[in-house]
């Protein structure tokens, strides 16, 4: 597998693609380009920007969708388009599809139905990754993610991100060739001699006494230990719940909700996005009744401990992956998801974190990545045993070769 | 039988009373449970009770850390702004170079700064960050229909923000509403001169309050950006005097150019006319100078003492005038170009040995010391023999003319650098301060004692002038009066 990333801050959308596709294709040579993943900022999605892009990769499958910003080797882009190219080889298979209008039709069955569509091809053939980018508006992503596990397989290894919609558009929009998609989630799926390791950390730590989710319905946490949910927050931050409403997000960031999965190492963390005024919690996504909830804390040095740890993982399981007969930490292509959350957290330091993944891949190894509201991973991401979810406040590294 | 049911009955009151034993062994295990369920329970409510205090204090150490990096991002971008600024002079380039990462540093993501066009009686928007372009459009034109609001911002010179929400609700509300966000802070540009104007910078992130830190940022901002205006209307002021300076030194340039080609054209002029002049002259003079040298060889008669004497005259200042117009006609020629000077290495020693045998005579009749200071490693000189020689000899001769009796005059030649450098030092009577810059040109003569005694023609310098020039060598006098001269040449030196 050759895979060439390129990356531009043009300000004009088509110079922009030009530039990036010239970049990415000039590692691949006369290659043929199968796939590519693109990234950018809203200011650049524009519809002659994509058959840009599908003209100067000559016809390739394109997917993708845009973020707040763009990671790469050369820093983090609130202007930017970032370009991934891949040349497969016979061996190694994929396949993209979309599902549409996921507002209207039940979560599980949106999911499921993406799966259907992704193993549409694959029959007969070993399946070894699976890739959603999903809308970032989508509120039932646990419930999707359960539909597509329902297809692919529960511990089948999935990633994912909702990417970050800026605060100036608020809304992400999703590539799928020529088309831009609202309200849908894209898939890629991936088989044959693929390589890959993933990692997922947060560095937030459970703190105070574990409490029980009482009344819940989809996202929406009613009570928790008999008690209107938000208690928890005006308990442990003596403040009163119109305080806590204004303040939500910033806190949220801080001490979000931290859920205890049976068997699972890391608490998943759930991000409150509202507090309604009858004290019931909104969350980003949802998480199943009488679960077992914390308040978690986090720090910028704990989040930046996670990022270590997240690579470290990437690259372990990445080395275990390899047959024996190949070389271990061979030349790869890291793919970055990270929460803007953290970035919020870390600011100033996000760069810090950017070097921990250089410094740990190499300068040369290519990254790529985007800001995010929700990330699809296996919890442990230990082994590919591991259950994905959708996390909150996490980075999610995955390292691939071919 | 009996004895079968006593012992039954006294089995099972043992069992009875190890049953109760038992019981009471239970209930106190029981007890001693139920104890220390309490204590763990009361322990975690204590760990929560802990923990609760640990989130407020993080949660003040957070606040805390946060607007220490507020500010601490303030000064870097400030720092950044500074820079920015001081790179330029160009009032468009100032805000240009300015751009949105400052800004976004700041965690906003809009930003807008006007200037206010006196003469065009409105608002001039130099700055825009963070809007679409039929925003941009839309919010131009609405400034300038509101430009009363605006301008009274100005007049009142301090930053506005939306902090005073509840003082001054309507007009938070209005640039609200026109500028699309929730939050904003807004500085008056207040420059020394015409440059006034105003700077916003506003999110629309409904989390991010605007402090007082943040209204103390942007004032700063707006006072750097007001010094950078008035720098650069002080460097455009110079940079205009400048070019004025510069379209006047070349107007005068020109003006120059124009006077010397005409100074040149005239001095062909005179140079053809000298030529021709000469040439017509000096036939004529050599038909007096041959019948003179006739009538003096009495080849026609006898001729008288009294005649023979005037005719002498004649043939005399015949010789003279035929030497002066020689000389003309010299200096004509090399000026126009005309004479080629025959450059061969020469040796500068031997040239000067050759004039000063000729010339010891006269020193001989007026004592005086002729000395040479020639060095015998000397290189050789690039030189027209015959012209140097001709410079040598006019050089010392004149030294000799204008030392008193009993003087001294030394001939020196020394190397320096890449060019022979000779000099012809006397303890004549030296040269008026006033005539120093006039003494090499034609037909100009000291005024001094001795010239008034002696006749000449005051072309004798002007040709040594010519020659030395022709040779790409240079010619000076220095002079002290009473105490003498010394003439100084340059020569090539033959590589």
């Amino acid at each position: 597998m050759k895979i060439g990333v390129g990356l531009s801050i043009e300000q004009d959308p088509a110079l922009a693609a030009k530039e990036a596709c010239r970049m990415a294709t000039s590692n691949l040579y006369n290659s043929k380009i199968s796939l590519a993943i693109i990234f950018n900022t809203p200011s650049l999605t524009s519809s002659y920007f994509l058959k840009t892009i599908s003209v100067a990769l000559a016809d390739a499958s394109v997917i993708g969708c845009s973020a707040a910003a763009i990671i790469s080797n050369k820093g983090i882009f609130k202007h930017g388009l970032a370009i991934i190219a891949f040349s497969f080889p016979e061996n190694i298979y994929f396949n993209i599809a979309s599902m549409q209008n996921i507002r209207s039709t039940e979560a599980i069955n949106a999911g499921e139905e993406l799966g259907e569509k992704l193993l549409y091809g694959f029959k007969g053939l070993h399946r070894d990754l699976g890739m959603i980018f999903s809308d970032s508006l989508n509120e039932a992503g646990s419930k999707f993610i359960y539909g597509l596990q329902a297809r692919l397989g529960k511990s089948f290894p999935l990633v994912g991100a909702s990417p970050s919609p800026d605060m100036r558009f608020g809304r992400t929009h999703l590539y799928l060739n020529q088309d831009i998609l609202h309200d849908s989630v894209l898939g890629i799926l991936w088989g044959g001699k693929i390589r890959f390791g993933l990692g997922i950390k947060h560095g937030w730590r459970p703190l105070g006494r574990p409490r029980v989710v009482t009344k819940i319905e989809d996202n929406i946490i009613y009570e928790i230990d008999g008690d209107p949910a938000v208690r928890i927050y005006e308990d442990y931050l003596a403040k009163d719940i119109t305080e806590l409403q204004k303040e939500i997000k910033r806190i949220s960031i801080l001490y979000p909700l931290g859920v205890y999965l049976p068997g699972e190492k890391e608490y998943l963390l759930r991000n409150i996005t509202a507090i309604e005024n009858d004290g019931s919690l909104r969350l980003q996504s949802n998480i199943s009744p009488e679960s077992s909830v914390r308040l978690m804390i986090g720090t910028k040095e704990s989040c930046l401990e996670a990022t270590e740890e997240a690579v470290y993982e990437a690259k372990k399981n990445f080395n275990s992956s390899l047959p024996e007969s190949e070389e271990k930490d061979k030349k790869n292509f890291v793919l970055v998801f990270d929460s803007l959350s953290r970035y919020m957290l870390l600011r100033r330091d996000a760069k810090r974190e950017l070097d921990i993944i250089k410094n740990s891949f190499g300068e040369d190894t290519p990254i790529i990545g985007i800001y995010t509201t929700a990330e699809q991973a296996p919890l442990k991401a230990i082994t590919y045993q591991g259950q994905s979810y959708m996390h909150n406040q996490s980075i999610a590294v995955l390292t691939i070769s071919g | 039988m009996e004895y079968f049911m006593d012992i039954l009955r006294i089995v099972n009151i043992l069992t009875l009373i190890s049953l109760v034993v038992a019981l009471i062994f239970k209930v106190d295990k029981a007890k001693q449970l139920q104890a220390n369920v309490d204590k763990l329970k009361k322990s975690l409510e204590e760990m929560d009770e802990q923990a609760k205090l640990i989130v407020r204090t993080d949660m003040e150490l957070n606040k805390t850390q946060e607007e220490l990096d507020k500010k601490i991002t303030g000064l870097y971008s400030l720092q950044e702004f500074s820079r920015i600024m001081s790179t330029t002079l160009e009032k468009n380039q100032i805000f240009r170079k300015v751009g949105a990462a400052p800004f976004e540093e700041l965690g906003v993501e809009k930003a807008w700064a006007v200037l206010w066009d006196e003469k065009a009686d409105q608002f001039v928007t130099y700055l825009v960050s963070g809007y679409k372009r039929d925003e941009t459009e839309q919010i131009k034109s609405q400034i300038n229909t509101e430009q009363e609001l605006y301008l009274g911002l100005i007049r009142k010179g301090k930053t506005f923000s939306s902090r005073y929400a509840i003082q001054q609700a309507a007009l938070v509300e209005k640039i609200k509403t026109l500028f699309k966000v929730h939050s904003f802070v807004i500085a008056p540009i207040l420059a020394k001169e015409e440059d006034k104007g105003l700077i916003l910078m506003g999110t629309e992130n409904l989390d991010m309050t605007i402090t007082e830190g943040d209204e103390e940022l942007i004032t700063i901002l707006a006072n750097q950006i007001s010094q950078a205006l008035d720098n650069s209307r002080l460097f455009e002021k110079t940079w205009q005097a400048q070019q004025d300076l510069e379209k006047k030194v070349e107007e005068r340039t020109r003006e120059l150019t124009f006077a010397l080609d005409e100074v040149r054209k005239i001095n062909k002029r005179k140079s053809d006319f000298i030529s021709s002049v000469s040439h017509e002259l000096r036939t004529p003079l050599t038909s007096i100078k041959g019948y003179a040298a006739i009538l003096l060889a009495e080849k026609l008669g006898k001729v008288p003492d009294a005649v023979k004497e005037r005719l002498e005259k004649i043939n005399r200042h015949s010789d003279e005038l035929v030497h002066m117009v020689n000389d003309l006609l010299d200096i004509a020629r090399i000026e126009a170009g005309k004479t080629i000077m025959n450059a061969e290495p020469q040796n500068i020693n031997e040239m000067i040995a050759n004039v000063t045998d000729l010339i010891i005579i006269q020193c001989k009749n007026k004592n005086i010391k002729l000395n040479t200071q020639l060095p015998q490693d000397l290189p050789l000189a690039l030189a027209d023999r015959t012209q140097i020689e001709r410079v040598l000899m006019n050089l010392i001769g004149n030294a000799v003319k204008f030392t008193p009796e009993n003087g001294n005059i030394t001939v020196t030649a020394v190397k320096k650098e890449d060019f022979m450098q000779v000099g012809i030092k006397d303890t004549g009577i030296g040269i008026p301060p006033e005539s120093i810059n006039f003494i090499f040109d034609e037909f100009y003569r000291v005024d001094n004692a001795v010239n008034q005694q002696v006749k000449g023609t005051g072309l004798g310098l002007s040709l040594v002038k010519n020659i030395i020039h022709a040779h790409r060598g240079k010619i000076w006098v220095e002079s002290k009066m009473g105490e003498g001269s010394t003439f100084i040449f340059t020569l090539p030196i033959a590589q």
